[in-house]
């Protein structure tokens, strides 16, 4: 089917005037046009005639409006659900429970470093390390003692060689 | 006396269950209408609008009142519904099918006993109205519908596009003389 074309410059307008959106001094202006061309009085009339073909509106029963509310409960209580957790979770990171939660790190981060390396532990030592504290030094001069015996030996060794030295 | 949207949502905010739910009904045949009319489908638009109405419930804390809670959550609906359309462009086994019967046949209760012949022009045209209307760019679909199916004004539809006035007007002008040429046989 052949479409007569509207004035090019007035289409815009003669699709504002067929939704009532043309403000009063151009649609008097249009109006006035429109008294005179036949090609966008055609144009206005296609546009009445077809447009409304276009719209389909569907009108559902009440009983679909009934389930469709209930559905959209169940289906926000599901979100709500699995919003609660991950949001108690989240809670601990609010702003206002920052500086608790910055603490009670800071503090399990210091005893865990104080603690190994035994900062916390008393510098006395027990009873029977202090026993072996006071050997331990005896032990040592232990290889001392036993050279003075031998060099004792020696000696009484000389004497039994030469009696007349002593 | 009865509490504005925006008292609602303020409630709402606050954890008032029964205040969301009185937003729901408040805007859930116009979210529904809307997204038939973008998707033709009664399953597919009650899916989108609860869908939008569950992202509303969701991001209600970030909703910040600088818009009404209308035009808010009516973007979020028709961005479900583009999202829907460019979906259903990537799979093949929704498309457009000349064999298939429309679901808007099925989803409209005949007002009066039609003759076989009116039920075939009357199913052939809706088909090409459908494909009329899936042929437009988005934008410019978005702008139609929202004018000539729901009837809001340039400037709510500006609002609700974040567009300029004169951008609608210009998608607007466009869509129509596109759907003027395809369905030209109809006129």
């Amino acid at each position: 089917m052949q479409l007569l074309s509207p004035c090019t410059n007035l289409e815009e307008n003669l699709v504002l005037f067929h939704y009532g959106e043309l403000p009063p001094p151009e649609r008097f202006s249009l109006e006035q046009h429109l008294s005179g061309c036949a090609n966008c009085t055609a144009y206005l009339k296609d546009l009445n005639a077809l447009l409304p073909l276009t719209v389909k509106a569907d009108e559902p029963p009440e009983t679909f409006w009934m389930d469709y509310s209930r559905e959209l409960r169940h289906k926000i209580a599901e979100v709500r659900e699995r919003r609660f957790w991950p949001a108690r979770f989240a809670a601990f990171f609010q702003p206002r429970l920052l500086p608790a939660f910055g603490a009670v790190v800071v503090l399990a981060l210091a005893l865990t470093f104080t603690l190994g390396k035994r900062i916390w532990q008393s510098d006395e030592l027990p009873r029977e390390e202090e026993a072996l504290m006071e050997v331990l030094p005896v032990a040592e001069d232990l290889d001392f003692f036993k050279t003075m015996d031998v060099l004792d030996n020696l000696d009484v060794l000389e004497l039994m060689a030469n009696p007349g030295a002593a | 006396m009865r509490a504005g949207d925006e008292e609602l949502v303020r409630l709402a905010q606050g954890g008032n269950e029964q205040a969301f739910e009185e937003l729901v009904e408040r805007h859930k045949q116009k979210a529904y209408h809307i997204a038939f009319d973008f998707c033709r489908d009664r399953e597919d638009a009650k899916d989108l609008s609860q869908d939008a109405f569950l992202k509303a419930f969701v991001n209600l804390k970030n909703f910040d009142g600088r818009s009404s809670f209308y035009t808010w959550f009516y973007r979020i609906l028709v961005n479900l519904c583009l999202d829907y359309k460019r979906r259903l462009k990537r799979s093949p086994t929704d498309s457009f099918d000349e064999t298939s019967e429309p679901q808007m046949e099925r989803s409209h209760e005949p007002s009066q006993p039609r003759s076989p012949d009116q039920q075939v022009l009357t199913r052939q045209m809706s088909r090409r109205v459908d494909a009329a209307l899936q042929a437009l760019p988005a934008k410019q679909r978005t702008a139609f519908i929202l004018k000539n199916h729901q009837g809001l004004s340039i400037k709510e539809i500006a609002e609700l596009m974040q567009t300029a006035e004169g951008t609608v007007k210009v998608h607007l002008h466009r869509a129509v003389t596109a759907l003027r040429h395809s369905l030209a046989e109809f006129v």
